[in-house]
């Protein structure tokens, strides 16, 4: 019982990470209809930046800033060079948006090398924490828990309570109708890019301190937040926070309880989705 | 008691909250023309649309020629006798006239499952294609990409692929929408001169159109069907005149 | 079959058939895996270039099928004659599962398509007590069928050309086919498709399976060139290039994944001998071959053809 309230926890943090850079990855592409596998990249630069940071200055909010913001220039510059030109065009998107991954994934590993680092934690973020029932659970994934939630309920409310949210939802619905209702769209696809990148960005320096940094990090987490999306629905942001859930619960189990078939629990809600819901739990029918 | 080809029994479609088509009925005979005139949001395409299976009708019962297709898939619909022309042109823009065509011969064949040998010598297929091009007046296009084709001869290439496989219903939607007068007399005379065995519902905004083709006429307004008569009964009709001419 | 073409396809088959005296043994491996890869990036653009569907799980078919071979000669000493049709097989019925995906569309279909390969990836790098983990299945033996070995390079080039053949003809007739017709009106209008009488998911799904199984032959033909399979053969990265291949040769044509095999590959032979960044060199390609020349090679030259001719029939 005990092994699986740990693994729970478990898969509840690895949730936390996942929605951090799932709910940017919806909500770009709800919006902007740009499907951007760069992500995972602003993920890892975000993290060997955060690293870099975090081993000069032994400052750990600083690193998840200079992370976060390194990404978000990243993203942006991307975004202004290159990703804009392609218009619609999902094919060119993604090969584009690889080839980004793959040029940052490349310069990543001549600049911070090959081997998987893991990020220096401040005291007081290390160590254990006892639990009711005798379970000693790390710290540090209560903490990423709990920014994974206070994020997820910040953006939440923004979606759902505020005027820029409601822009948002609107847009995701009817891009054309926006602009015509004067909301200067092209200043909210900036912010919600920005948003995006800079969360993968903080995620990549959180992911870095439980999970290392590693060459290739960027393609695991990508595959991960997909299936976040795919099974939460495209565009949705609690699609997001069920799906990475759902992922992050079965990914947990799975490595407990057979852990050489584990990344087959993640086809095994996709399929199901295929056959009943393609278009994932939350997500629009008109999504393409 | 003349056959029925066409039986619509209160078929409504709702989308969200609106109902789009309320409890529609109308009935069409073998042989007959039929033109659904009314304002735009009338429900006129959306009924078009439950009619061939593009939508699935919300309520209500379709039957072709006695058979209950309500429940059938689009492409079982087409089938079954049923063409269909778009208001919006939806012919195959990546390829040439001839390949449309010869898609439209291939879609009620099994051949169109045939991975060997090339369409071209599929015994019949280019044939039935080409017929049907030289009928709507373009069989100078054939190998033409449609890409490089006018909107008019894109309308034409439209009425082609609904009438290659001799259906027995057939439905046009606005077909000469968006056409010079000289393109709308052509496609006009080529509807007029279909045979009288083909049974036609057609949607026109264009009175001259609609009244000149016309045998009996079905007014929609909101979804609903307020007037059906001849041709001299809905013209005279104040309702009709109210809701639709005084919309011009 | 114009004039033009069939002396294209005398040369081009002159040049294969003489080209091991040109290139030497070097070139001779090249070109072997050009053939194979551009067989892997033509089973992909079956979908991309003809249905429209942009798949990014082509790299499992491969991989399955080469893991199945190498394992079962390796390990059981299971005769090529079986083991190869078996490792075919393998692939083709993951296909029938994958296929699943055609359930969806557009970003959805990559999404699914990309995580699926990567699930595939994923097994064959943890399931190490099957696959042999990151090492891979080794010592592949060479093939042989009956009493005859192909033992040498030049013999399996000469095999894996006879087998290319073959596939560029079936593929060539499936195509032109109402088959790959119909094919082509889905990634033109699907909903029209429909109400001309087609049944889309059905003509996508074979499509699909047709695919997955070029994809497993070119696998099985990879096992034994490669002589060991590892989890990178079933890698994201195979996927992607696979489609860049077709991309970069030319979409919906024959020869355009071969001439994008050649130049992948061989870009990427040239550059890593004196430059270590060559997967980012590879991500500079893609962005310059997709802002720049979505046609592709082929596309390139039949626009320069066009132009020219215009410029003839002005002069």
């Amino acid at each position: 019982m005990n092994s699986f309230i740990l693994q729970t926890f478990n898969g509840i943090s690895y949730a936390a990470l996942l929605f951090l850079l799932a709910s940017g990855f919806t909500l770009t592409f709800g919006l902007m209809r740009i499907v951007n596998m760069a992500h995972g990249a602003y993920y890892l630069f975000g993290g060997y930046v955060g690293l870099t940071v975090a081993k000069l200055t032994g400052n750990f909010g600083l690193a998840l800033l200079a992370g976060g913001v390194a990404a978000m220039l990243l993203g942006y510059v991307c975004d202004r060079t290159v990703i804009r030109r392609v218009g619609d065009d999902h094919l060119a998107q993604v090969l584009i948006t690889v080839g980004i991954a793959y040029i940052v994934g490349d310069v990543s590993l001549k600049i911070w090398g090959g081997d998987a680092q893991k990020l220096p934690l401040p005291l007081f973020l290390r160590g254990v924490i006892e639990l009711p029932g005798g379970i000693v659970y790390p710290l540090f994934r209560i903490f990423l828990t709990a920014i994974g939630i206070a994020v997820g309920v910040l953006l939440w409310l923004i979606y759902r309570r505020t005027q820029i949210g409601a822009a948002i939802r609107a847009g995701v619905d009817d891009r054309e109708m926006v602009s015509a209702t004067g909301i200067h769209v092209d200043r909210l696809f900036v912010i919600i890019s920005a948003l995006a990148s800079f969360l993968a960005g903080v995620s990549g320096v959180l992911g870095g301190a439980f999970l290392t940094v590693f060459p290739g990090a960027e393609w695991e987490i990508l595959v991960f937040a997909l299936v976040v999306v795919i099974v939460g629905g495209l565009g949705s942001l609690e699609g997001a926070m069920i799906g990475a859930l759902i992922v992050g619960l079965l990914d947990a189990y799975g490595r407990w309880l057979a852990p050489e078939l584990s990344y087959f629990v993640l086809f095994g809600p996709m399929a199901v989705l295929l056959l009943f819901r393609p278009r994932g739990l939350f997500g629009s029918a008109n999504m393409t | 008691m003349a056959d029925l080809a066409l039986s619509i029994q209160q078929v409504s479609k709702v989308f969200g909250g609106i109902r789009a088509v309320d409890a529609v009925s109308l009935e069409v005979t073998q042989g007959e023309r039929r033109v659904m005139i009314g304002p735009n949001g009338a429900g006129k395409t959306t009924l078009f649309h439950c009619v061939s299976g593009a939508h699935q009708a919300t309520a209500g019962a379709i039957r072709l020629f006695g058979e209950d297709i309500t429940q059938l898939a689009e492409h079982e619909r087409t089938l079954k006798g049923m063409g269909r022309t778009f208001q919006i042109s939806s012919v195959f823009v990546d390829l040439t006239a001839m390949e449309n065509v010869q898609l439209a011969v291939l879609g009620v064949r099994p051949t169109k499952w045939s991975p060997w040998r090339s369409v071209e010598h599929q015994p019949g297929i280019s044939e039935r294609a080409l017929e049907k091009l030289e009928l709507v007046g373009l069989a100078g296009k054939a190998n033409v990409s449609v890409k490089q084709m006018s909107y008019g001869e894109r309308r034409q290439l439209e009425l082609a692929l609904a009438l290659v496989n001799e259906p027995k219903l057939l439905l046009l939607d606005e077909p000469c929408a968006g056409l010079s007068p000289a393109e709308r007399q052509r496609l006009f005379k080529l509807i007029q001169n279909l045979p009288r065995s083909l049974t036609m519902l057609m949607i026109e905004h264009d009175m001259d159109v609609a009244l000149g083709l016309a045998d009996r006429i079905t007014v929609l307004h909101r979804g609903q069907v307020i007037l059906e008569g001849s041709v001299d009964e809905v013209r005279v009709n104040p309702q009709v005149r109210e809701v639709y001419f005084g919309q011009v | 079959m114009t004039q033009r073409r069939k002396i294209l396809i005398v040369v081009l088959l002159a040049a294969a058939l003489t080209w091991p005296f040109i290139g030497g043994q070097y070139g001779t491996s090249l070109m072997t895996q050009i053939f194979i890869f551009g067989m892997l990036a033509l089973s992909a653009d079956l979908l991309l270039g003809h249905a429209g569907l942009f798949s990014l799980c082509h790299a499992a078919f491969f991989s399955v099928a080469a893991y199945t071979t190498a394992i079962l000669q390796v390990r059981y000493q299971v005769p090529t004659a079986l083991a190869a049709p078996a490792g075919i097989l393998m692939g083709t019925s993951l296909g029938l599962l994958f296929g699943l995906s055609v359930r969806t569309r557009g970003v959805y279909f990559i999404l699914v398509t990309l995580a699926m390969g990567y699930v595939i990836w994923g097994i064959g790098y943890r399931w190490a007590s099957f696959t042999g983990g990151d090492s891979g299945v080794t010592n592949v033996p060479a093939p042989s069928i009956g009493g005859f070995t192909l033992s040498t390079m030049l013999e399996y080039y000469y095999f894996v050309l006879a087998v290319l053949l073959l596939v560029m003809f079936v593929y060539h007739r499936l195509i032109r086919s109402p088959f790959g017709l119909a094919l082509r009106g889905i990634k033109s209008g699907e909903a029209r498709m429909r109400s001309l009488g087609f049944s889309p998911p059905r003509h996508l799904y074979t499509a699909f399976i047709v695919s997955s199984f070029m994809a497993s032959l070119a696998g099985v033909l990879y096992a034994y060139f490669n002589k060991f399979v590892n989890p990178v053969s079933a890698s994201l990265h195979v996927s992607f290039e696979a489609v860049l291949m077709a991309l970069v040769g030319g979409t919906a044509t024959i020869l355009g994944p071969f001439i994008g095999a050649g130049i992948i590959l061989g870009l990427r032979n040239w550059v890593s001998s004196f430059f270590e960044l060559h997967l980012a060199v590879m991500g500079l390609v893609f962005i310059i071959v997709v802002t720049w020349a979505p046609d592709g090679v082929i596309g390139l030259l039949k626009r320069f053809i066009d132009r020219r001719k215009a410029g003839a029939d002005h002069g």
